[in-house]
Parts: structure tokens; C-alpha cells; sequence
């Protein structure tokens, strides 16, 4: 089954209000996509729909993954069928220690999306998980780290208590590489970083792109796709896929701005998306 | 041995205990005018339009209660507790008491602080042997008999108990271990715990209730704990109960302390159907400290009223107390935190905090945290927090691909973990957390999976997760750096 993630005339609402309203978007394995627009233009609540926070309702349209409509299934089947969010905002979680919780995580992710049984609840219990022996993990993480050039002294923190926002950003850039996702959504990676930290973050993101990756890159800026190059650049506004094109229409958006691409009211009712 | 004592409380069932154990008459005096005073006071029943568990605690059927339970097996200890011993302190204490009921079946006290002249005994032996200081001691100054209706009850019917005395100087680095166990349906415990650190000595103590028997019949559990701390003496009390569904318990525990004493309470709370707990720092002596950490766990219809009283009578004391709990199911907990500083009690510095974590939508809790302010030289706080498990965090867990149970369970765990470090003993930490586990594991197949249990305790324990990577290994940081340039 090819790994493509197809979203198909999305709409979903967040306390009654909507902020999608028709979304739709393909990304393959092996593509680099950019979603760039306004802020409130709903680039985020995509990425969220898509991993199914239960704040969001979808209220029409479509969520297709490795050929699974997988819109009823759980955040964490859908992380398990290998697709990862990267958090615009990474929740800290006092107490727990990054690496327990990365290990539980790849275990997890490593049994993959077992077939629901019958009776069984919607997000694909795994009946028995399969421990990784300590030297596995170990090794792998240093590799994971060695690639991404992460200072080893944060992995036994607590998960992201105290890090600063560069930190942040490049744990979950770390559990991204850890994890091996198909699909991989990265919601503002670029935000809060200052220009040091972008390098390293964009560095890494392009070491980890290759064939058998996908990615969607959310970002306000054009600055971050000054270090990666993308394959199709699409621009949102109010909770629609208003133009899609090649790496040059973030030069265009970087010039012109946002309003050129505002569509008016009469246009509202027939705008085809890219 | 077939138990023949009458069912329900009077004064005469008094006096056939008190013949029974062939006290000295001013015991039995003691105990007397404890009944008369019980007879004589009101139930407490809080005030109106809290959760009301003094209101179910005064509807109890004490009548139907056999006030005085001998231990049923003698002298060899039950299975279930010969095991419970060995999970408890095997290798590291100096002192053990066994309580079965009304009955102490074992006393253990290393031959070391024997030779130091510690004295550690069962409070019937104590009156025989001892008493000018447990006339001095016992429910004197620090628990007065009429403290509560159920105080004076609890004295008019103690049996067995702990008598600690540790002379001046001494210091117990080993824990003294306390096992108390229920093992019958409708009687009462009525367990007593008697300590007199003397000056510059200290002491680590350890004390754990837990049951063992069926039926629906309630047992009542009520415990009385004093703390008595001379001049710059430490007292270190950990608890940990544990009671089946039909226990209930009523407790208090008050420490008071002369000039630089001090005293940590090491609190957790697990069992019960219903539970009433006060406790106290009663900061007398100039200079004088009391620390109380607390941790709770309720489910199904559990009912707790925790009561916590920092008491500030003279010049520059302190106190903290922190308190983390979680509920879930129908449980309801009432949590009331006061920080009382006397007029005379400059310079104080008190602390207090509570912090509850609500897992279902029908739990309950009610935290009242008070401050009575009588002096002008001080710092004093209190904060207090009660919610849901931030949905944020779960998400977050979950989007890493973990299940809402276990991803409920990291974040409970997370919760407490500050404060279980803050607990000193070990083995009863490493005890608490897996009994955490299990509560949260409720309802789930198959044998507890500890790995993730054991690799949180290593992270602590050691600053380091094995599992994570190797910052010991000179050779492989040298690789990372060679990387990076």
C-alpha cells in the first residue's frame, strides 16, 4: 500500500465554530510539502485534525492513510500506523523522563496498527507489546543523536520541563527521527527559533528527508524554506487550500504577502483548489 | 482461642478490658473518665454542604462492633502477614512490632539501641513496666483525651500499641518498622502509638496498616499517634495504610515539639471505605520544624476527610506541608489545611499546599486551605489546586503513539513524583509508586508490567536511565563530539 496521506473536502469546527471548511491535500513518501498562510488561516488545526485531537469535530470530508480512512481511529493508532506531529507547542509532563517515555513510544509505534477485534475499542488495543532490550535503544538513540548533533544531557529530563523553546523544537525534531514516521506533519518548527537555531533545526529536518519519508512543513515565514527546499508550496486562508504551486510561490508569497491571495467574497463559492 | 468479649461499647465493657489486662487502677480511672467523656460530647458533623464524611462517620454502627479482638493465630504470624514482613524493611531495621488486632504478637529491637537504652514495647506492657511516663505521656499534652468524641473513645478502649522511648542522644538510623493488622469483621482497633524522642536524639519510623478479611461487615480502625520531640530532637514518621474496602478508620497524630525539634510526617493513604485523619505540628519551642508530606489515592466510593493543622506557638518556626492526591470512580475527599500562628510567634515561616488530580467526572474533592494570622512577622502561604488531567498532555502522549490508559497513568505518575521523592525511605517510595501502578492498572488483563516502573526508579535514583544513553562511557561521548566539529 503506497504511504499517501490524503485529505479529502475536510471540515471541522472547534467549540461550534469552523475553521476548516474544504480541505484537501495528498502528500506522498519522498515529498516535502509546504503549508504556509496567515495566522487563523487554519494551517494548524489541520495538522491537529489529522492526528485527531478530540478538541477538534469533524463535521464533512475525509482522512485517508496507507488506504485507511482512519478518521475514527485514536491519536495514538494513528501515531502507531507512522504518522507524527511535530508540536507547534510541545507539552511539558513534570516527573516523567524523556528517555522512559521515547522508549515506551517506539515500542509502541513498532507494533504498528494491529486489526481491530471484535468488540474491541476503536483504537486498535495492542494485546501484548514487545519490550526493546536497553542496548537496542541505546544504541539507536545515540545514533538518532549523533545524526541530529542533540546534546545527550536533556534525554533524562523530565519531557520538555524547563527546556527552552530551541530545546523544545529539537526534541521533537529528535522523536521524529526516533520514531521513523511515513508521514510527518511539523507545525510551526520554525516559530520561536532564533536564527541559530533554525540552521540546526532545518539541518536536521533535511537529513532526515529522504524516499521514504513525507513531510508537511507549516510555517508562517518563508525564512525556514531558505534551508529547506520544498516540493509544492500551498497557501491556506480561512480554512482553505487557496493555491498550490512550486518552491517558487514562497519567493512570490515572501514579496507580495498574503492579501494578493485573499479571495473575495464572490469568488468564495466557486474557488477550485491547486 | 474463641473470643467471648460482648459486642457494643459501655462502661462496663471498660472495665471487663481493663480486668481482662489487669491494669493498674489508674488506668482503668483513665479509661473511665475517657467513657464518660465520649458519652458526654457530640459527634462532630462538619459543616453544612461539604462532602459530609463526618455526617456518614457519626451514622457508623459502633454498637455492632466488638470492642476488644484478640489476634486469632497465637503466636505464629498469619501467611498473609509472614509475607507483607518480607516485602517491608527486611534487611535495614532495627526495631519491629507486630500488632494483630488488639494483640502484639512480636517485638523486635536490635541489641545495639537495647544497650543504648531505647526502649521499644508494646503500651499494655509499658503501663506495667513504665508507668510514670505513660502517665506523664499518654494522652496528656500532645492528644488530650477530649480532643474529639472519638478521641476519648479511643482512649477508653486501647489495646496493644507502641511504646518508643529513645533517650537522649541516640540516634536510629534504621527505621523502626510497625506492621498493625485487621484480620476480623465487626471489631475495633483501637491502636496506640506512644513516642518520646528525648534531647539531640532521632528516629526513623515507620508504620503500616493493612487487613485481611472478607465480608461486608465493617471493622473500625482507630488510631491515636503522639509525638513527643525534646530540644533539638528529629522524629521521622512514615504511614502508609492500606485497608480493604470494609475498614474504617478514624486517625490522629499530632508531634509536639520543644525548642529546635522537629518533626516529618510522611503520609499515604491508599484504603479504607471511609477514613477520618487529623493531623498536627504543634511548634512550642522556639526554633522548632514540622514537615508533612502526604499522598493519596481514592476509587470507588471511598470517602476521606484530611485534616492538617500547622500550629505556630512560638518565636521562629516553620512548617510546610504538601499534599498530592488523585481521585477517580465515586470517591470524594475533603481536604482542610490550616496554618494557625499565635500572637507570641514572630518570624514564622509556613507553607502549605494541596494539589488533587480528578481521573472520573462523579469524584469529588473540596479542599478548604485557612490561615489564622496573630502575629505581624510573617511569611505565610497556602495554595491549592484541584482539575482533570490537562487533555493537552494526554494528546501529546497519545500522538507518540501511547494509549489513553497508560498515557493517564504516565501523567499520574508524573504528578507524584514530587513528592515521592520527597519520601526518604526507599523501599516504602518503591512500594507506594507500584501500588500507584496497580490502582491505575485497574480493570486491565494480565500481570503488573513494572519495566516502566523500574526504569523511572533508576532515572531517580541515579539521575540517569540505563535505557537512555550511556553518559559513563568516555568512548562514545568522544564519538558524539567528533561528530559535532
Amino acid at each position: 500500500m503506497e504511504s499517501e496521506l490524503i485529505i479529502k473536502n475536510l471540515h471541522a469546527n472547534i467549540e461550534g465554530k469552523p475553521i476548516l471548511r474544504g480541505v484537501d491535500l495528498v502528500v506522498k513518501k519522498g515529498e516535502v510539502h509546504a503549508l504556509m498562510g496567515p495566522n487563523g488561516s487554519g494551517k494548524s488545526t489541520l495538522a491537529n485534525v489529522v492526528m485527531g485531537n478530540p478538541k477538534y469535530e469533524v463535521t464533512d470530508g475525509e482522512i485517508w492513510f496507507k488506504g485507511e480512512n482512519i478518521l475514527e481511529y485514536s491519536p495514538d493508532r494513528r501515531a502507531r500506523m507512522r504518522l507524527f506531529l511535530a508540536f507547534q507547542y510541545p507539552m511539558s509532563i513534570p516527573g516523567v523522563s524523556v528517555a522512559n517515555f521515547l522508549r515506551r513510544s517506539l515500542e509502541a509505534v513498532r507494533e504498528g496498527n494491529k486489526p481491530l477485534e471484535e468488540g474491541d475499542n476503536p483504537s486498535g488495543k495492542m494485546a501484548k507489546r514487545k519490550s526493546i532490550p536497553p542496548g537496542e535503544f541505546r544504541k539507536l538513540m545515540q545514533e538518532k543523536m549523533r545524526l541530529l548533533k542533540v546534546d545527550n544531557s536533556f534525554i533524562n529530563r523530565s519531557i520538555n520541563d524547563g527546556f527552552s523553546g530551541g530545546e523544545k523544537k529539537r526534541a521533537e525534531i529528535l522523536q521524529m527521527a526516533l520514531l521513523e514516521p511515513e508521514i510527518a506533519l511539523m507545525d510551526e518548527t520554525d516559530s520561536g527559533l532564533d536564527i541559530d537555531a533554525l540552521k540546526i533545526v532545518s539541518e536536521s529536518v533535511n537529513a532526515l528527508r529522504g524516499p521514504n519519508l513525507g513531510i508537511l512543513l507549516i510555517t508562517h515565514y518563508q525564512r525556514m524554506l531558505n534551508y529547506i527546499t520544498p516540493d509544492f508550496v500551498h497557501v491556506m486562508f480561512d480554512g482553505r487550500i487557496v493555491k498550490s504551486g512550486g518552491p517558487e510561490l514562497a519567493f512570490e508569497l515572501e514579496e507580495k504577502g498574503y492579501e494578493w491571495l485573499k479571495p473575495s467574497d464572490e469568488q468564495n463559492g466557486v474557488m477550485v483548489n491547486g | 482461642m474463641a473470643n467471648t468479649f460482648p459486642v457494643g461499647f459501655s462502661r462496663s465493657a471498660v472495665e471487663e478490658l481493663s480486668r481482662l489486662k489487669s491494669e493498674p487502677a489508674w488506668m482503668l480511672e483513665k479509661r473511665l473518665h475517657a467513657w464518660d467523656s465520649y458519652e458526654r460530647m457530640p459527634a462532630p458533623l462538619g459543616r453544612r454542604g461539604d462532602l459530609g464524611t463526618l455526617r456518614i462517620f457519626s451514622n457508623f454502627k459502633f454498637q455492632q462492633l466488638t470492642p476488644y479482638m484478640p489476634a486469632s493465630a497465637g503466636d505464629t504470624l498469619p501467611a498473609s502477614i509472614a509475607q507483607s514482613l518480607k516485602e517491608a524493611l527486611v534487611d535495614q531495621r532495627s526495631g519491629l512490632i507486630v500488632q494483630e488486632n488488639a494483640s502484639v504478637l512480636r517485638t523486635e529491637l536490635s541489641e545495639e539501641l537495647k544497650n543504648k537504652g531505647v526502649i521499644l514495647t508494646d503500651l499494655d506492657s509499658a503501663v506495667r513496666d513504665y508507668p510514670e511516663l505513660v502517665q506523664q505521656y499518654f494522652m496528656t499534652t500532645c492528644i488530650p483525651v477530649e480532643s474529639s468524641k472519638y478521641t476519648a473513645l479511643h482512649a477508653a478502649f486501647w489495646s496493644g500499641g507502641v511504646f518508643l522511648h529513645i533517650p537522649k542522644g541516640v540516634d536510629i538510623e534504621d527505621p523502626i518498622l510497625t506492621q498493625i493488622w485487621l484480620s476480623a469483621p465487626a471489631s475495633g482497633l483501637f491502636a496506640h502509638t506512644l513516642i518520646i524522642a528525648e534531647e539531640l536524639s532521632s528516629v526513623r519510623y515507620v508504620e503500616e496498616h493493612n487487613s485481611a478479611f472478607e465480608g461486608e461487615q465493617p471493622s473500625l480502625f482507630s488510631s491515636v499517634v503522639e509525638v513527643h520531640v525534646k530540644n533539638a530532637a528529629h522524629v521521622e514518621f512514615s504511614n502508609m495504610q492500606d485497608f480493604g474496602q470494609n475498614v474504617w478508620t478514624i486517625t490522629n497524630k499530632n508531634a509536639v515539639h520543644e525548642k529546635d525539634g522537629s518533626t516529618t510526617w510522611v503520609l499515604a493513604d491508599l484504603g479504607s471505605h471511609a477514613m477520618l485523619s487529623t493531623i498536627g505540628v504543634g511548634l512550642l519551642g522556639n526554633g522548632s520544624a514540622g514537615e508533612l508530606v502526604g499522598v493519596f489515592f481514592t476509587d470507588h466510593d471511598q470517602r476521606y476527610s484530611i485534616n492538617t493543622l500547622s500550629d505556630h506557638a512560638a518565636i521562629s518556626t516553620n512548617a510546610e506541608t504538601l499534599v498530592k492526591g488523585v481521585l477517580t470512580d465515586e470517591s470524594r475527599v475533603e481536604f482542610d489545611g490550616m496554618i494557625r500562628v499565635r500572637p507570641k510567634a514572630q518570624q514564622t515561616a509556613s507553607f502549605l499546599s494541596d494539589h488533587t488530580l480528578l481521573l472520573s467526572d462523579a469524584c469529588r474533592a473540596e479542599s478548604i486551605p485557612g490561615l489564622e494570622i496573630g502575629a505581624n512577622e510573617v511569611s505565610a502561604s497556602h495554595g491549592a489546586t484541584t482539575g482533570k488531567i490537562d487533555e493537552e498532555q494526554l494528546f501529546y502522549l497519545m500522538v507518540r503513539g501511547i494509549e489513553r490508559e497508560e498515557a493517564e497513568r504516565i501523567i499520574v505518575q508524573g504528578f507524584f513524583e514530587p513528592v515521592l521523592q520527597r519520601i526518604p525511605l526507599e523501599n516504602l517510595r518503591s512500594r507506594l509508586r507500584r501500588s500507584i501502578v496497580r490502582r491505575m492498572s485497574k480493570g486491565y488483563e494480565g500481570a503488573l508490567d513494572t519495566s516502566w516502573i523500574d526504569a523511572q526508579e533508576r532515572w531517580e535514583v541515579e539521575g540517569v536511565d540505563e535505557y537512555a544513553i550511556s553518559l559513563n562511557s568516555p568512548a562514545e561521548e568522544e564519538e558524539i563530539q567528533l561528530a559535532e566539529y
